[in-house]
């Protein structure tokens, strides 16, 4: 359905708004949503489209869809400052230098809190710990990214 | 109750009559105007082909190969649709030597459908096209003794026979096809009531693309496309042929169930496809007023609330009714901030979004861009401007980039509270009826006219109103018509 489009990146430092409370787009589960002291709405912009998703896994799964640019807003552990990754050209880079990720649930049931992002790994201890999170490991951008998509998805 | 209305059954004296008794089409003007949008023509003309081939098949022991040969051949047909309009009865004269009495109903309901599809692609003023649709109806009703009604029927009890489902679990993809026709039927409505010539392909390119992406071939659909979920505004000022269009669909989805019922002989099936009939005739229900009834029973004419053209729905109250692929929704409330719509004489002021296969009204057209924005592929707006009598229509791209043939659109985009979205989310017809506007309502005064591109760009809060409806069960329509004894 898609087709061919450039995209100059526009990205907004906060999180942007989506309203209706759906399905996500890969995983078909209801995006969990925001609360006042955590969010947990994942958002994929391209162009003026905002599309949600209940985990970064789900986005960055269901980003071979998209031939364009694209951005995807993962929640963190701030509340409102969301960690933003780009994928620009078939490259993908994160606005944070020190983002670090955990990926780790064994069914989407439980993805929204085992695969999310933080600005810092002391936020990413801080996370697994309070969560009990089996063999925790934190993955930079270009581990998460490998260990979600197969070599073909990557361009 | 049900039984008693059943048996007390009298079946009109037309059905088993043998004079010819079909009439003719009104004769006018605008006969066959839906020539001005080719491509919708030739669709419409290869939905009755493929009406007719299924039931064909059905009645001639082909019913082994209506999955695999003869959704071949219809598909072929839609894809190469025919130029003029098909005699259904030479496609499918079996059936309609057995059911004469039902292709009497159909033609005469279908004879309506095409009439004001050809009203509404017609080059008459707004106002005469409104005025002849009326005058459609009136002659669709006073004319022939076979003409559906108008009224508000109850789903669930219409769908709740014995042999209510056989046809969509036996035949999906058959059964998607059917679904996906009537799913055209109801969208092509509001993709031209009160919208400009100029944008009439424009929208057609739109809903043409998922007809044939998704709606032909969804085997998935919880319930067949009801008119108001594709057609709101087009329902709620001509709410008896919404009914009417949604009752007609309905007997075609009674009928393939009795007739993929094979534990009826051929007698029981005429006599259920009888009972079918009778069951949604306008004279059935003579007496009966719109908005009243006995819950669940064949004179349940209840509506939904805030659309008297829409029947009550599987597991619907008045206020709350569950919408395939968009969960459960208030037809009286924004889908986008839960706040009430205009409603009467300020109806007008809705604006809708079509996206994905659905259609919503909304609030105002920050509710609409929003709403649209959250969901892939492209979108039809359809925005109130300050004139009545001037519908901004936008067709979007697989971005969220809109345009629009009215030339000089801009739009006031001053954020606020919900309750008062439809003041400060407006479009103009011009910049001139941006400033006059401004200069009646000075709270906007620093508010800055935003273009069409500048505007598409624009992403609203989220709106502290919006509730997300919750009914009493996850989707009504689970496991409707699976259980044990099939």
């Amino acid at each position: 359905m898609m087709t061919m489009f450039a995209l100059i990146l526009s990205v907004n430092l906060a999180m942007p708004a989506v309203m209706h409370e759906v399905p996500c787009q890969y995983c078909k589960l209801m995006v969990v949503q925001n609360t006042e002291t955590q969010d947990n709405e994942v958002v994929l912009q391209f162009g003026n489209k905002r599309i949600e998703y209940r985990c970064v896994y789900c986005a960055i799964a269901d980003s071979p869809r998209y031939s364009m640019d694209i951005i995807i807003y993962a929640p963190s552990e701030k509340v409102g400052e969301p960690v933003i990754i780009l994928r620009k050209d078939g490259k993908w880079s994160t606005r944070s230098e020190k983002a670090v990720f955990i990926n780790k649930f064994k069914e989407h049931a439980h993805c929204a809190e085992l695969s999310r992002a933080f600005h810092t790994k002391e936020a990413f201890d801080a996370y697994v710990e309070k969560h009990k999170v089996e063999e925790p490991k934190a993955l930079k951008l270009d581990e998460l990214v490998a260990a979600i998509l197969k070599p073909k998805d990557k361009q | 109750m049900l039984a008693a209305v059943l048996v007390a059954a009298q079946f009109p004296a037309w059905m088993t009559s043998p004079r010819p008794m079909e009439v003719f089409r009104l004769r006018a003007s605008h006969n066959d105007a839906v020539y001005s949008i080719p491509r919708l023509a030739r669709d419409l003309n290869a939905v009755d082909v493929g009406h007719a081939t299924a039931y064909e098949a059905l009645v001639t022991g082909r019913e082994g190969v209506l999955e695999s040969q003869v959704w071949n051949q219809i598909v072929r047909t839609l894809k190469n649709p025919p130029r003029f309009k098909p005699d259904e009865k030479a496609i499918a004269p079996t059936f309609a030597r057995l059911y004469g009495e039902l292709e009497l109903v159909f033609d005469w309901a279908h004879v309506l459908h095409a009439q004001t599809i050809d009203v509404l692609a017609s080059n008459l003023s707004d106002a005469q096209k409104e005025a002849e649709i009326e005058r459609l109806w009136h002659f669709y009703r006073s004319r022939a003794p076979y003409s559906i009604s108008g009224l508000p029927l109850n789903m669930e009890f219409l769908d709740s026979r014995p042999y209510s489902g056989n046809f969509r679990i036996k035949y999906p993809k058959v059964n998607a096809l059917f679904w996906g026709y009537h799913w055209l039927q109801a969208a092509m409505y509001d993709m031209l009531y009160r919208v400009p010539r100029d944008m009439w392909e424009l929208s057609y390119d739109v809903v043409r693309e998922q007809y044939f992406e998704r709606e032909l071939w969804d085997t998935n659909r919880d319930f067949m496309p009801m008119f108001a979920e594709q057609s709101p505004r087009f329902a709620a000022r001509f709410p008896e042929l919404a009914n009417a269009f949604d009752n007609l669909h309905m007997l075609h989805d009674m009928v393939n169930d009795i007739l993929a019922d094979n534990s009826l002989d051929a007698n029981q099936k005429r006599h259920e496809i009888r009972m079918a009939i009778w069951m949604v005739l306008d004279s059935t229900h003579a007496n009966c007023e719109s908005g009243e009834g006995e819950e669940k029973t064949l004179h349940d004419h209840r509506h939904m609330n805030g659309m008297a053209g829409m029947g009550m729905m599987v597991g619907s109250t008045p206020e709350l009714m569950y919408m395939p692929r968009m969960g459960w929704m208030s037809m009286e409330e924004c889908h986008h901030c839960s706040m009430f719509m205009p409603d009467n004489d300020m109806r007008w002021r809705r604006s809708t979004v079509s996206i994905d296969g659905w259609t919503m009204e909304v609030r105002c057209p920050l509710c609409a861009r929003d709403m649209a924005a959250q969901y892939l592929g492209r979108a039809i707006l359809r925005l109130p401007t300050e004139d009545p009598n001037k519908l901004l229509v936008l067709v979007g791209d697989e971005l969220g980039n809109y345009t629009s043939t009215m030339k000089g659109v801009v739009f006031l985009e001053m954020e606020g509270e919900h309750p008062e979205c439809n003041r400060w989310s407006y479009a103009f017809t011009s910049i001139e009826a941006f400033r006059k506007y401004v200069s009646e309502n000075p709270q906007y005064k620093d508010a800055r006219p935003y273009t069409l591109e500048q505007w598409s760009a624009l992403a609203g809060k989220k709106p502290a109103t919006y509730e997300r409806k919750q009914g009493p069960v996850d989707n009504p329509y689970k496991n409707w018509h699976k259980g044990p004894a099939r």
